[in-house]
C-alpha cells in the first residue's frame, strides 16, 4: 500500500498574505451566510452598502448559482454606512434601522452583523442592541470582514447565539445537533444536512439540522437539549462544540467527513449506534437493506464506470471535509487513484497533521495522495500542472484549466461553483456515490 | 464642471451633478426640481444592502481587462464576487470571434495587524507579486472602505513602485463609503482610466468609435453594433469589459465616443473631449430601431460617413420593420379594446432614456419608471423623454427591495422587469422576466441593441406574458418578506427621512 506519501513542507510565500482569489469571503460574510441559513431569520448588515449584495455573487451565487434567500441580497436591512458615518459615528443609523426592521420584515429572529467600518470608527453596537432585547428575539455578531474569512465568520455566528441566545434544557436521549457544514462554502451544504438528518432517523435517532429547518429560532434554541454534538468536518464547527461542551456540558464527536457512498455510511452508522448505544441488531438491519439497494443500483453504473474512467489519477481541490470524503469514496469504491490533493479553506496548522492522515491512510489505492494547504488560486494551478491526472473534482475555477491545460475531466464539487445549479443534490450517505457518478458520467456522456 | 486630473480622483457624483438616489414623484417635477437646484437627497430609516462604490460592480468589471491584473487593497471579502473570472466571457464560441486570454486579481487580504499598522508596505508587494507572477500591462488597485479609513497613502506606493515595473500602475479610488451614488464608481474608475492609461500624441484613427459597454449589454449586441459599425466602415473601441489596455491607450484617437449608456460613459465622454479633443453624444442609445438609426446617423455625422448610413438604414428597416409590426400587433392584441399592455422595469438612469422610447416603439406602455440614482446630467435628454411619452412617475431608488416590492403592487402591470436585485418583486399574479442578460451571454435571444436586439428583445418581451406559473406559484406558496401593512400604507418612500443630507 502507499507508495507516494509526501507531505511537502509548507512553502513560505515570498508576499505573505498577498493571494489571487482566495477560496471565500470575510467573517461578515460567514456570519451573514450562517444567518441566511437558519430559516426566518433576518440578518441586519451594520455596514456599507455594498457588503451585503455582493456576497451574493461571491457567496450565494458562487455556491452553484443559488439565491440568498427571501432576506438575503438586496433584500437584507443594511445601514449603509457613508463616510459622515465614518466620522460622526453609526449608532444612531443602526439603530433607526433595527427599529424599522422589526417593523417591517417578518422574522423569528433578527442577527445584527457588524462589518469593517463600525470596527474601525469603534460604533458600540452591543449597545444599540440591547436597547431592543425586550422588542424581539435579537443577536449580535461582533465582526468584521478583516477578522477572517467565511468559515471564521461561520463560527462566529454560532457564538454569538449560543452566548447570547441559548438557555440550559433537559438533555433528550438521542438527539443530535449537525455542526461543521458551513453554509455556501460546503455547496451541497442543504441536501447533505438533509441526508444525514433522514439517515439518523432511520436508526431511530433525531437530528438538528439547525440550518434550513422549518423553524431556524426552535432549532437554535434547542441545541443544549442534544444527547451528543456531531462535527462533520475535522476542524471546522470544533470551537463551537468546545463552548457548548464548556457551557453545557454537551460532549461532541468530530466525524472528518460527511460520509459518501455505502463503506463511510455504514462505519458511520456503526460509529454512532456504539456512541448512542442503539439496538445493535436494528441497526446492522437497517444498513443491510440500504447496502443491498446501494450496490444493486451499483450494478447499473458500472459499465460506464469502467469505460470512462478505470483507476483514474484523481486529482481534488476542496475545503477539506468535502475532500476527505471524495478521496476516500475514489479510492475505496471506485477504484480511483488519489494523485494529489489540495485544500483551499486554510484550516489552522493544529488540524493540520491529523487531516494529512484522513487523507492518506485506510485507503485501497497502492496511490495516495500528496496533500497541500493552498488558498492561492494561481498555485493552485501550478500545483496542479505539475502532476499527470484524469479527473479533476474540483470548484469551477478549475473548469477550464483542467480541460486546455490538463487534458482532464472537471467536476465542480467544491466552492466556488459557478457553472451548476445545486439546491437539493448532494454526494452524502448510501446513494451518494452513485450521485457523484451520475455527475462525472454527465461530463463523459455519449455513444460508445 | 472640468475634469481635473491633476486631482487624485473625481468628485463625488453628489458634488459634481446634484445626484440624489432618493424621489418618488412625477418625471416633470423631478427634472424641474433639478433644473432649479432644488432637489436634494435624503437618508432613509430603513434601507437594505445595495452596492457600494467598489462593489457595484468595480470589481467584476475591472477583472475582465484582458492583459490587466487587478489589485483589491482590502479585506477578502471585498473581492468575492470577482470569483467569477476564470469563468466570464468563456462560453462564447469562439465563432463569435472570442479571443485567446487569462484574467488575473490578487487581493492584498488586509486584516486585524494591517488595520493597525497599515496596508501600504502589503500593496507595495502585492504590486512586486503582479509584475512577477503575471507580466501585465497594466495593474489596477482598487481601494476599498478599510483602506481608506486606515489612511494607507496608496498614492505614495504607486508613485514609489511605478518604477520598478513595467506595468502601467492605475490606482481607482472606490473606497465604498465615499459617495451613496454607485454612479461614482465609473467617474472614479474613467478618472483612473483617462489619467494613466490614455496615451496623448498618437495618431488620430477617423475610423475607431469608443463604446463604453456596460455590464448589461451582451455579446450579441457587442456583434450587432460591430456589424452595423463595419458596414459604414467604421471599427468600434468596446471600454472596458473584456478590452485589452491598447484599447484604454487607444482612447484619444477614436474620431467620437458614442453612448450606450450615457451618463455611465459621462465622466470619459467629457474627459476624452477636454484632454484629447475627441468629440461625444449622450443621446440616444442604440435600443429600438428609432434610436438605432438616429445613433448611427450621429455618428455618421462625426465620421464623415452621411452617405453610407442612410444606405445601410434603409436597408436595416427594409429587414427588421416587417418583424417589429409582427410584434406590434401581437403586443396589440393581447388586451381588449386598444388597451396597452404594462410593463414596469427597474432601470439605470440610462435605460431611463432608451427604455422609455422603446417601450412606445413596441406598442406597450410603462406605468411608471423605477431609476437607481438621478443627477443633472441628462436633463434635456430626460424632458425629451416625456415630450414624447408623457410624463409619468418616477421612484429613485438604488436596489431598494421593499420598495420595489411596493411599488410592483402599487401599480400591478402585466409584466414586472426584475433582474437579481429587486428581492422578491417577482413573486405576483402577473407576468414578470429579466430586465436583461449579461456580458458573456452569447444567445441570440438574449440580444438588446441595434436592429436584430430591438426584435429579439420584443419577441422576448413577449413570451413573458404567455405563461406566469411560475412567480403566481411562488407568490402562492411562499411567504412575503415583508408584513401587510407595508403595501396597505400609499408610500414606497414611507421610511424617507425629511431632513436633505
Amino acid at each position: 500500500m502507499g507508495t507516494v506519501s509526501a507531505l511537502r513542507v509548507k512553502e513560505e510565500p515570498k508576499y505573505p498574505g498577498i493571494v489571487e482569489a482566495p477560496r471565500y469571503s470575510c467573517a461578515l460574510g460567514g456570519a451573514y451566510m450562517a444567518a441566511l441559513a437558519t430559516f426566518n431569520t433576518v440578518p441586519i448588515l451594520h455596514s456599507g452598502a455594498g457588503c451585503g449584495m455582493s456576497q451574493n455573487f461571491g457567496q450565494n451565487f458562487a455556491a452553484g448559482l443559488n439565491d440568498a434567500g427571501p432576506t438575503g441580497n438586496t433584500s437584507t436591512p443594511c445601514s449603509c454606512l457613508v463616510e459622515e458615518h465614518a466620522v460622526f459615528g453609526g449608532e444612531d443609523k443602526l439603530r433607526a434601522l433595527i427599529r424599522t426592521t422589526l417593523e417591517l420584515v417578518q422574522g423569528e429572529l433578527y442577527v445584527v452583523i457588524s462589518g469593517c467600518v463600525p470596527a474601525l470608527i469603534g460604533d458600540d453596537v452591543p449597545a444599540v442592541v440591547k436597547e431592543f432585547r425586550k422588542d424581539a428575539p435579537i443577536v449580535f455578531v461582533n465582526t468584521a470582514g478583516f477578522l477572517g474569512n467565511s468559515y471564521k465568520g461561520y463560527e462566529q455566528f454560532l457564538d454569538a447565539v449560543i452566548d447570547q441566545l441559548l438557555e440550559p434544557q433537559p438533555v433528550v436521549a438521542k438527539r443530535v445537533n449537525l455542526l461543521g457544514i458551513v453554509p455556501y462554502q460546503h455547496i451541497f451544504w442543504k441536501g447533505n444536512l438533509q441526508v444525514i438528518k433522514d439517515l439518523l432517523a432511520k436508526v431511530g435517532v433525531s437530528a438538528n439540522m439547525i440550518f434550513t429547518e422549518n423553524s431556524g429560532l426552535e432549532a437554535l434554541k434547542s441545541i443544549p437539549s442534544a444527547e451528543l454534538n456531531l462535527v462533520l468536518s475535522p476542524w471546522s464547527g470544533v470551537a463551537a462544540a468546545k463552548k457548548l461542551e464548556e457551557k453545557f456540558a454537551s460532549p461532541y464527536e468530530v466525524i472528518p467527513t460527511v460520509p459518501v457512498g455505502p463503506k463511510d455510511t455504514t462505519a458511520f452508522l456503526r460509529f454512532i449506534a456504539d456512541r448512542l448505544d442503539l439496538d445493535r441488531d436494528e441497526v446492522e438491519r437497517v444498513i443491510a437493506a440500504e447496502e443491498h439497494r446501494a450496490y444493486r443500483f451499483s450494478e447499473y453504473m458500472a459499465a460506464i464506470t469502467s469505460m470512462a474512467l478505470p483507476n483514474a489519477y484523481t486529482a481534488i481541490v476542496a475545503d477539506t471535509s468535502t475532500a476527505i470524503g471524495l478521496t476516500r469514496y475514489g479510492s475505496n469504491e471506485l477504484g480511483w487513484l488519489p494523485e494529489i490533493v489540495i485544500l483551499t479553506d486554510d484550516p489552522p496548522e493544529e488540524y493540520r497533521g491529523e487531516i494529512v492522515r484522513f487523507l492518506t491512510e485506510n485507503l485501497a489505492s497502492a496511490v495516495t495522495p500528496e496533500v497541500h494547504f493552498e488558498i492561492d488560486s494561481h498555485r493552485i494551478r501550478q500545483l496542479l500542472n505539475e502532476h499527470t491526472v484524469q479527473l479533476v473534482l474540483a470548484s469551477s475555477l478549475e473548469k477550464h484549466i483542467a480541460t486546455s491545460e490538463l487534458q482532464a475531466m472537471q467536476v465542480s464539487v467544491a466552492f466556488p461553483t459557478y457553472d451548476r445549479l445545486i439546491v437539493d443534490r448532494n454526494y452524502a450517505g448510501y446513494r451518494g456515490g452513485l450521485a457523484l457518478m451520475e455527475d462525472v458520467a454527465y461530463k463523459y456522456g455519449g455513444p460508445l | 464642471m472640468s475634469i481635473d486630473l491633476n486631482k487624485d480622483s473625481c468628485p463625488n457624483r453628489e458634488q459634481r451633478a446634484g445626484a440624489v438616489n432618493a424621489y418618488f414623484g412625477k418625471a416633470s417635477d423631478l427634472v424641474q426640481e433639478a433644473r432649479n437646484g432644488t432637489l436634494t437627497n435624503k437618508e432613509r430609516d430603513f434601507q437594505q444592502s445595495s452596492g457600494c462604490v467598489l462593489n457595484f460592480y468595480l470589481t467584476t468589471r475591472v477583472v475582465t481587462i484582458r492583459d490587466a491584473v487587478m489589485i483589491v487593497h482590502a479585506p477578502v471579502g471585498c473581492s468575492s464576487t470577482a470569483l467569477l473570472y476564470r469563468e466570464v466571457y468563456r462560453k462564447i464560441p469562439a465563432s463569435e470571434g472570442l479571443p485567446t486570454f487569462d484574467l488575473h486579481w490578487l487581493t492584498t487580504n488586509l486584516d486585524e495587524k494591517d488595520v493597525v499598522y497599515g496596508g501600504a508596505d502589503k500593496l507595495r508587494h502585492a504590486i512586486l507579486e503582479a509584475e512577477e507572477r503575471y507580466k501585465p500591462k497594466a495593474i489596477f488597485i482598487m481601494a476599498s472602505c478599510t483602506s481608506g479609513i486606515i489612511g494607507d497613502d496608496i498614492e505614495g506606493v504607486v508613485s514609489e513602485t511605478q518604477q520598478e515595473v513595467n506595468a502601467t500602475i492605475v490606482p481607482v479610488h472606490c473606497e465604498g463609503i465615499r459617495s451613496r451614488i454607485i454612479q461614482t464608481a465609473y467617474d472614479a474608475f474613467w478618472h483612473a482610466v483617462l489619467k494613466y492609461l490614455v496615451k496623448k500624441d498618437i495618431p488620430k484613427q477617423p475610423d475607431l468609435v469608443n463604446i463604453a459597454s456596460m455590464l448589461s449589454y451582451t455579446w450579441q449586441d457587442r456583434q450587432e453594433i460591430t456589424r452595423l459599425l463595419n458596414r459604414i466602415g467604421l471599427r468600434p473601441n468596446f471600454i472596458p469589459e473584456f478590452a485589452t489596455v491598447e484599447q484604454f491607450e487607444q482612447l484619444g484617437a477614436a474620431a467620437v465616443t458614442a453612448p450606450i449608456c450615457p451618463t455611465y460613459t459621462d465622466y470619459l465622454s467629457r474627459g476624452l473631449e477636454q484632454e484629447f479633443g475627441v468629440p461625444y453624444f449622450m443621446y440616444p442609445s442604440p435600443v429600438g430601431i428609432e434610436h438605432t438609426d438616429e445613433w448611427l446617423r450621429v455618428i455618421a455625422r462625426h465620421t464623415g460617413k452621411e452617405q453610407e448610413v442612410e444606405e445601410l438604414i434603409r436597408e436595416e428597416r427594409a429587414k427588421w420593420l416587417p418583424k417589429l409590426e409582427k410584434i406590434q400587433h401581437e403586443f396589440a392584441a393581447i388586451k381588449p379594446d386598444g388597451e396597452k399592455v404594462q410593463i414596469l422595469g427597474s432601470l439605470g438612469q440610462g435605460r431611463l432614456l432608451t427604455q422609455v422610447p422603446y417601450f412606445e416603439e413596441i406598442g406597450v406602455s410603462s406605468p411608471a419608471a423605477i431609476i437607481q440614482d438621478f443627477d443633472n446630467l441628462v436633463l434635456d435628454e430626460v424632458q425629451q423623454v416625456i415630450d414624447q411619452a408623457g410624463d409619468f412617475d418616477v421612484l429613485v431608488n438604488t436596489f431598494q427591495a421593499a420598495e420595489l416590492a411596493h411599488i410592483t403592487r402599487k401599480y400591478d402591470p402585466d409584466v414586472a422587469l426584475t433582474c437579481p436585485f429587486q428581492g422578491s418583486a417577482y413573486k405576483r399574479e402577473k407576468g414578470a422576466t429579466r430586465i436583461h442578460a449579461v456580458r458573456g451571454d452569447s444567445r441570440e435571444w438574449s440580444a438588446q441593441a441595434g436592429y436584430k436586439g430591438a426584435i429579439a428583445y420584443g419577441n422576448f418581451l413577449l413570451q413573458s406574458v404567455k405563461n406566469k406559473s411560475f412567480q403566481k406559484t411562488l407568490l402562492d406558496k411562499t411567504p412575503d418578506t415583508y408584513k401587510a401593512w407595508w403595501y396597505e400604507q400609499p408610500n414606497p418612500l414611507h421610511y424617507l427621512k425629511k431632513e436633505a443630507v
